[in-house]
This record gives C-alpha cells, structure tokens and sequence, in this order.
C-alpha cells in the first residue's frame, strides 16, 4: 500500500479525527463537559479497562446473537413472502405495525417474558434486525429476470433449482444491504436491551455515565460502540467481498 | 477467543434452558428475586450485602438480585409476579400503583427521610424556600415535583409564585445557571457538584419545611403475602439485617457493592453509602429501626397528591402498607 492509498484509507480518517480531537480541544479551550480532551478520555477508558473489555463483550454477544438470530428470522420471512402471497398479505402489515412500536414499549414486556437474562436483549436485538432483512430479502428475490426464469423453466428447472440458482444468487446482494442496515440496529437493541436492567455491558456502562455525569466515560463508551458497530459493519464488508461480489444488474 | 465465543453462545443457551425450567419448577422450590429500582450500586448496598453475606441463604431464600433502568417500573414487575420482591419508587410510587389497582403491598421504607432537596448558588440571594419566590425552580417532572408542590405550600407560597421549570437528568443547566433552584438527591446528584468543584451552594431539605416523603420502598404482592407469609418474613429480616451489616461494615459493602456491578467508581459509591446511611437511619431509622414505615408521613403525601390533582381518589392506606412483617423482625436485625 503506497502513501496515497494509505493517506485514503478508513484507518487514517480514525488517525484524522484523533488528531483534530487532540489538537483542537486545548486550541479553542472547548469546556470539558462539551468535549474532554482525548488523553482525559482515554485515561478514563484505561482506568474501568476489565470492565470495559467484559462489557464489549457481552454487548457483543448479545448483538451478534440477535443479529443471527435476525438473519434466519429475517431471510426465512423474505424467502416465504415471496413464494406466497397470501403469507405476505397475512403477515407483513403486522411486522409493518409492529416496527412502529417504539422499543421500550416492547422491552417492557420482554423483560416480564424473559427477566433479566441475556435472551431478553438478544429478543430486542432480534426484534430490530429482522425487519430491514426480510424486506431486502423479499425485494431481492422478486429481482430474478423473468426472461431467465422462462429460460430455466424451459430446461425442466425445478422450483427448487430456480431458487437456488437463480432467485437466491440474485437476491443475495440486497440481502447483504439489509444485514448491513440490521447489524448496527442489532446493536443498538442490545445495549437498550441492557437499559432493562443488567450489570454487564456497554449500555449498563452507558447508563451508570450518565447517572453519574461521567462525561469522559460517556465518550469512552461512544468510541467503544462506535468501533463494535464498525467491526460489525466491516466483517459484513468482508464477507461480501469475498462471497457476494456479483451485483444483480 | 473461540472458547469465549463458545463459552457465549452455551451461556446463552444456559440462560434459554434456565428460563424455561424456571418456568417448570416455579410451584416447586423457592427461587425467589428481588427487582431494584436501578443498576448496581450503594443506594442498594443492604440487598447485595445481605445476598453476599448469606443472609438470604440462611433464611431460605434462593434469591436472585434484578438490577433496574430507567425504562424498568418495578412496582409492575413485582404485582404481576414477574419478581418477586423490590426495592421500587417510595410513597408516591405505592399509593399511585395502589390507585391503578395493582396488587402491591409496601412492607418496609428504606429512606426516612426526604431524598430530595433543592440547591441554590450561595450568592443567589437565596436564603430560605420563601425566597423562591419568582425564582426559577427546576425539579423532575417525573414525580418529585409533588414533593417541591408540598414544599411551596408548607412554606405558603403559591405554584404559579414560583417558576417551575423541568430538570433534565443532568446538573448541567444548573452548573450554567440556567436555574435559579434546581432539585438533587442527597445520595447523587448533590455528591456530583461537589466532585465537580460546586461547592458554593445552599440545601433546602423538605424535611425542615416539614414535609417527609419516605423513598426506596420494600414491596411485594398481595399473593405473596397471602400464601408466603414466612417468606415474606424472611425476606424483610435478611435484608434488613443486610442493611444494618452494611452501615457497620462500609468498607466491605462497597467491596460487595462494587463486585455486583461494573465501571462503578469507589469514591462515588463510598459517598453514596454514607449519604444512604444518613437517609435511612435519620429519625425513626433510628429509633424504631430500619425500615420503618411512618404512617403519619404517608397520610399526608397522599393527602397532599390529592389536593395537587395527582391522585383522583385515597386509598386504603392498611392495606398498601402493611407494617405486620416489619413489626416483626428482630430488633438485633433493625436496631442500629
């Protein structure tokens, strides 16, 4: 990798926005209750460190388990609307209404359902995932060229061929838009799922900040959710690259 | 990394299959819990300690200690059986969920004395409650405001004297001087203006106006009290005694404290205890005992919810707060 590309790449906009950070703040004398200073911030993530690694942790548990979860969910739904109408009919303005429902409503009743187990925030986190990825799933599918379809048919494909071979390949590029859109809504299900009342993870970190006025502490937390929601984003990233590199048209 | 991850993914499991037999061995054993207001930390110290120490154990309580949130209503919970016990709102939290009809029975007051109090800057020219007057006064519209509303009129002043503004959940307006009054609680917020340098300011305890809201009630359900009475029982005697250990041994409640959460600071949980020790063995805390409920102080919040239009119609104050279980637990428990 040259200067050039390197100067380009996502690592150096992280280098970027540190140095403006580090340099800024003490310029323009910004009030630490407005913007600590980086070092007062990352001392601060230092000085909690175990307890911040167990807190990723287990938010990241919670967020992938829910994101897989919302993955099967998700994608199962997409590939059932779209071989029958009458499920799609029955079932996606319930999924439509239930989006609408804010999620503390529905936590609310999660927590009587599960108590405070690492299921109640996988549930949340579920619960948010799966929507955009039975959408782009079902989207993706009705993609397939009804040319090709006539095509295959006329070659004796069975139903099942046709899907595999041709509706699923071409879906699974909006299926991957819609892991992208769910992985960071898995997220922030987990850690709302925490406000439930737990005492591991980022969002019970989060919250102990802001009962406390921890400025410093809340900053730690936002660059720890930022960079699980980037690592997230980016194995999606990754696993498009190297699996789902056509595109459907 | 990967026997984490597996380790993760069984614990998950663990916690699916846990639920379900949960479900399956609630007519059998005694696995009770006991839901808290919020997450881990020394406003709580008794419930942990008592938990750490074997108290519940001893009294044959397989217990299970449910932190809260913000979005978390323990006074639900806890009539619907989600949980078994808990530390919920106060006075006001009781008598309202009492008005919804929910099955909820306060056993015990953690706080005897008002939490809340009102700060002003020392050069305000605030002087006394009186001097409120025309003064913007933010408080939490969440339910504190009442008690402010009781304060004005112990104080007699008018509501629409005052300018009664909403507090967010942060001093910071008030560091700004945004507000004239801003409302703290004893064991928190008036702890973080002190870390953060604030010291030139006045408290107003609404206990001096005279007004006396228990907090942090001990509650459990109707059902409860009617088929478990020993449990119940046992309940309120380990966490008393829990209680009692933790004002006597404050260093080890805060090691207790600190262990049961995450990201907790020392300092502000050392502080927080003391300032808890102080609400709770005020007055009667003291002389009759921790978690004494006042039953005079309860009538005239109740009466006072009344007047302000917060409350439609009084309930039956015997049967919200059932002083029965506490009256006996063994003065070696309460008694500091």
């Amino acid at each position: 990798m040259n200067a050039r590309a390197l100067a380009r790449s996502p690592v150096a906009s992280v280098v970027y926005v540190a140095a403006a950070w580090l340099v800024l703040v003490p310029l323009f004398k910004v009030q630490p209750r407005y913007l600590p200073p980086l070092p007062v911030v990352l001392a601060d993530g230092l000085s909690v460190w175990p307890d911040l690694v167990a807190g990723f942790w287990r938010t990241l548990v919670e967020t992938v388990l829910g994101f897989l979860a919302g993955v099967v969910l998700g994608v199962g739904f997409g590939i059932a609307f779209s071989a029958s109408r009458i499920m799609e009919r029955a079932f996606l303005p319930i999924f439509v209404a239930l989006q609408t429902v804010p999620v503390i409503a529905f936590g609310a009743i999660v927590v009587i359902w599960f108590g405070n187990t690492i299921m109640a925030k996988v549930v949340i986190a579920l619960y948010l995932a799966f929507f955009p990825i039975a959408v782009n799933t079902l989207r993706g599918l009705e993609l397939a060229d009804p040319q090709r379809i006539a095509l295959m048919k006329s070659f004796g494909a069975s139903h099942l061929q046709l899907f595999l071979k041709l509706a699923l390949p071409t879906a699974l590029p909006n299926i991957l838009i819609g892991m992208k859109l769910a992985v960071a809504l898995s997220l922030a299900g987990a850690i709302v799922g925490e406000w439930f009342g737990d005492t591991v993870g980022l969002g019970v970190m989060l919250l102990q900040a802001l009962y406390f006025e921890q400025i410093p502490r809340v900053w730690v937390l936002i660059i720890a959710c930022g960079a699980m929601g980037t690592l997230l984003y980016g194995a999606l990233v990754l696993l498009e690259r190297r699996f789902v590199w056509w595109r459907t048209d | 990394m990967s026997t984490s991850i597996t380790q993760g993914i069984a614990a998950a499991f663990l916690a699916a299959i846990t639920g379900i037999a949960a479900i399956d061995s609630a007519a059998a054993a005694d696995p009770v819990s006991v839901r808290l207001k919020w997450v881990a930390q020394a406003q709580f110290a008794g419930v942990y300690v008592a938990k750490a120490k074997g108290f519940y154990e001893a009294a044959g309580l397989d217990m299970t200690i449910n932190p809260g949130g913000p979005n978390v209503n323990v006074e639900t919970l806890v009539a619907s059986g989600a949980d078994t016990f808990g530390i919920a709102s106060g006075t006001e939290g009781v008598l309202y969920a009492r008005e919804k009809k929910l099955p909820l029975v306060a056993i015990g007051m953690s706080q005897q004395i008002t939490p809340f109090a009102y700060v002003a800057y020392t050069e305000s020219g605030i002087n006394s409650v009186k001097d409120f007057k025309g003064k913007r006064v933010a408080t939490w519209m969440v339910g504190p405001q009442y008690t402010l509303y009781s304060v004005l009129a112990a104080e007699g002043l008018k509501q629409d004297e005052v300018n009664i503004v909403s507090q967010p959940f942060s001093m910071q307006p008030f560091i700004d001087k945004q507000f004239d009054v801003a409302t703290v609680t004893l064991y928190n917020e008036l702890n973080t203006l002190k870390e953060q340098g604030i010291t030139n300011i006045k408290v107003f305890m609404p206990d001096d106006s005279g007004v006396t809201t228990q907090q942090d009630a001990i509650v459990t359900s109707e059902t409860m009290i009617k088929d478990k009475p020993a449990e119940v029982q046992a309940f309120l005697d380990a966490t008393l005694k829990g209680w009692k250990y933790a004002f006597e041994h404050k260093s080890e409640a805060v090691d207790i404290v600190m262990a049961a959460g995450s990201g907790l600071e020392r300092k502000h949980q050392e502080l927080m205890l003391d300032e808890i020790e102080r609400v709770m063995t005020a007055k009667a805390g003291t002389t009759e005992g921790l978690g004494y409920m006042d039953m005079k102080s309860i009538e005239t919040v109740q009466a006072d919810l009344i007047k302000f239009g917060a409350m439609k119609t009084p309930v039956d104050l015997k049967s919200a707060f059932d002083s029965a279980f506490w009256a006996k637990v063994p003065d070696a428990d309460k008694k500091m």
